[in-house]
């Protein structure tokens, strides 16, 4: 186990890909820290990771709330006393073509997928300053190098995670910490099917270089990877996880 | 039966080290280059610590040489999972009115060509084992250019293009394709050269404060030859501090 006595905290880790890196994290050993704005959900999460023996908890968060985001570190802390792995997967995905989008859906896309990387990485940084060593790893999407028609604030939201990243890795690079992103490919998950139907949705997964459909799953290796000493000297990258659909 | 890993320049600091990290992990490796005695003595190393190796030599530039390397391995192994094509480097730090012909075309053809000749060879081999990893050496450079390296920054970006072209080639045939990009490494070829105090100004630069060591390298060419990393390929793979962060 890599991860032994390691304390994670996954953002948006409720279900999708955020679900399978909390699992993958407590295989490895972490005590992990289940936060999702769905209660419920990131509860069921918890329970799967308590039966494989791990330690977990569940805290109901807004990454886009400050107070929200608090309340999440200091519970973190209350409960594990440290944190060493701090994943940003939290995010939405809302549809709207860039003439007659309203504010409120620009908003609220920059703010829980940019702004939640913010908060939460502000939350965590000093405790991981002062134990000289952590890993953020923050979920951005193939979308940013790409785009997405009628995605338009998503696509800015993940290529600014990058550009964040990249920023953070230098300023906290002398203490120990790494700050990388991983971009998934396209994925067989609940959020492409908001605007595709079944049949286009599995066409456009299988159309990559390896004919692979990627499941969520796919990405737990990477961000294990990223997340262990193997990774000490890897920072500031945004790692494509695509099966070879486009490179950069 | 045990997986076979063709490793060339590696008897050097970087490929050395890759070699010994692929077989720590159980892999049988072949070590490959230039320099016999060098890769000789990291074969000595692996097999004292209960690995499985072979040495052997090859200068990578030469088409037939290459050839009889990977007729051979294939004869006596029956097959290669991952090709390791990490023989290269700069030899010359001058400006370009100052580089010859044959300077350039030396440093062309032991990065670029060298990793060319490589995968023609061994890519059919993996074609019909219907799998297998390749691993190409970038550099930074690559990316960013460095003053007085016009050759070794040339090769090492046509590299990273090649190594996307050869993913798309061979991705049907269940074929990964990628490229590290080692930064500033502590090998024995950097070191040599490097006073304490450009040392000391060239950390101050890192972000992660250091230089980098062999093993770290080594741990990013080891975990894209693992199935965790079964669905990339074509990318490039930076270990370099975060000095640069394309």
């Amino acid at each position: 186990m890599r991860l032994q006595g390691k304390v994670a905290v996954v953002t948006g880790g409720a279900q999708g890909i955020g679900r399978v890196i909390a699992l993958g994290l407590g295989h490895e050993g972490a005590k992990v820290v289940v936060a999702d704005l769905q209660a419920d959900k990131a509860r069921d999460v918890v329970n799967e990771l308590l039966a494989l023996g791990s330690e977990a908890i569940p805290v109901e968060v807004n990454v886009a709330n400050e107070s929200a985001v608090k309340r999440l570190a200091n519970t973190t802390f209350d409960r594990f006393g440290r944190v060493d792995i701090l994943v940003n997967d939290a995010g939405v995905y809302l549809k709207s073509p860039v003439v007659g989008m309203s504010e409120e859906l620009w908003d609220r896309t920059i703010d829980v997928n940019l702004g939640g990387n913010f908060l939460c990485s502000r939350a965590f940084v000093p405790s991981m300053r002062k134990q000289k060593s952590g890993r953020i790893i923050s979920i951005a999407s193939g979308i940013a190098h790409y785009g997405a028609k009628e995605f338009a604030p998503y696509a800015a939201s993940k290529a600014a995670i990058i550009g964040f990243v990249k920023a953070l890795a230098r300023e906290v690079g002398t203490d120990g910490i790494t700050v990388n992103a991983i971009c998934p490919g396209v994925a067989n998950t609940a959020m492409p099917r908001t605007h595709r139907t079944e049949e286009e949705l599995m066409a456009r997964l299988r159309s990559n270089p390896l004919g692979h459909v990627l499941e969520p799953e796919d990405f737990v290796g990477p961000i294990l990877f990223l997340a262990s000493d193997a990774a000490s000297y890897i920072t500031g990258q945004a790692i494509n996880v695509n099966c070879g659909s486009y490179m950069i | 039966m045990s997986q076979v890993a063709l490793i060339t320049g590696g008897g050097g600091g970087i490929g050395g080290a890759v070699a010994r990290r692929l077989a720590a992990a159980g892999i049988t490796v072949i070590v490959a280059d230039y320099d016999h005695g060098a890769a000789e003595k990291i074969r000595g190393k692996i097999v004292s610590s209960g690995g499985k190796a072979d040495a052997l030599s090859v200068d990578v530039t030469q088409a037939r040489e290459v050839k009889a390397l990977v007729t051979d391995v294939e004869k006596r192994f029956g097959r290669i999972d991952v090709l390791a094509n990490i023989a290269g480097g700069s030899f010359y730090t001058k400006r370009i009115e100052e580089f010859t012909w044959s300077e350039w075309k030396e440093v062309i053809d032991v990065n670029l060509k060298g990793t060319f000749l490589m995968c023609r060879e061994v890519a059919p081999v993996m074609q019909k084992q219907k799998s297998g990893r390749i691993l190409n050496t970038a550099s930074n450079y690559g990316v960013t250019g460095s003053a007085l390296r016009t050759p070794y920054s040339a090769a090492k970006a046509g590299i990273i293009a090649f190594t996307k072209t050869l993913a798309q080639e061979l991705a049907p045939d269940g074929i990964l394709v990628n490229t590290v990009a080692p930064g500033p490494t502590d090998t024995p070829r950097v070191m040599g050269k490097e006073s304490p105090e450009a040392r000391k100004q060239r950390w101050s630069e890192i972000p992660l404060g250091r230089t980098g060591q062999p093993e770290d390298l080594a741990e990013a060419f080891y975990f894209l030859t693992t199935p965790e990393s079964n669905w990339i390929t074509g990318q490039t793979f930076h270990v370099n501090g975060g000095l640069v962060t394309p």
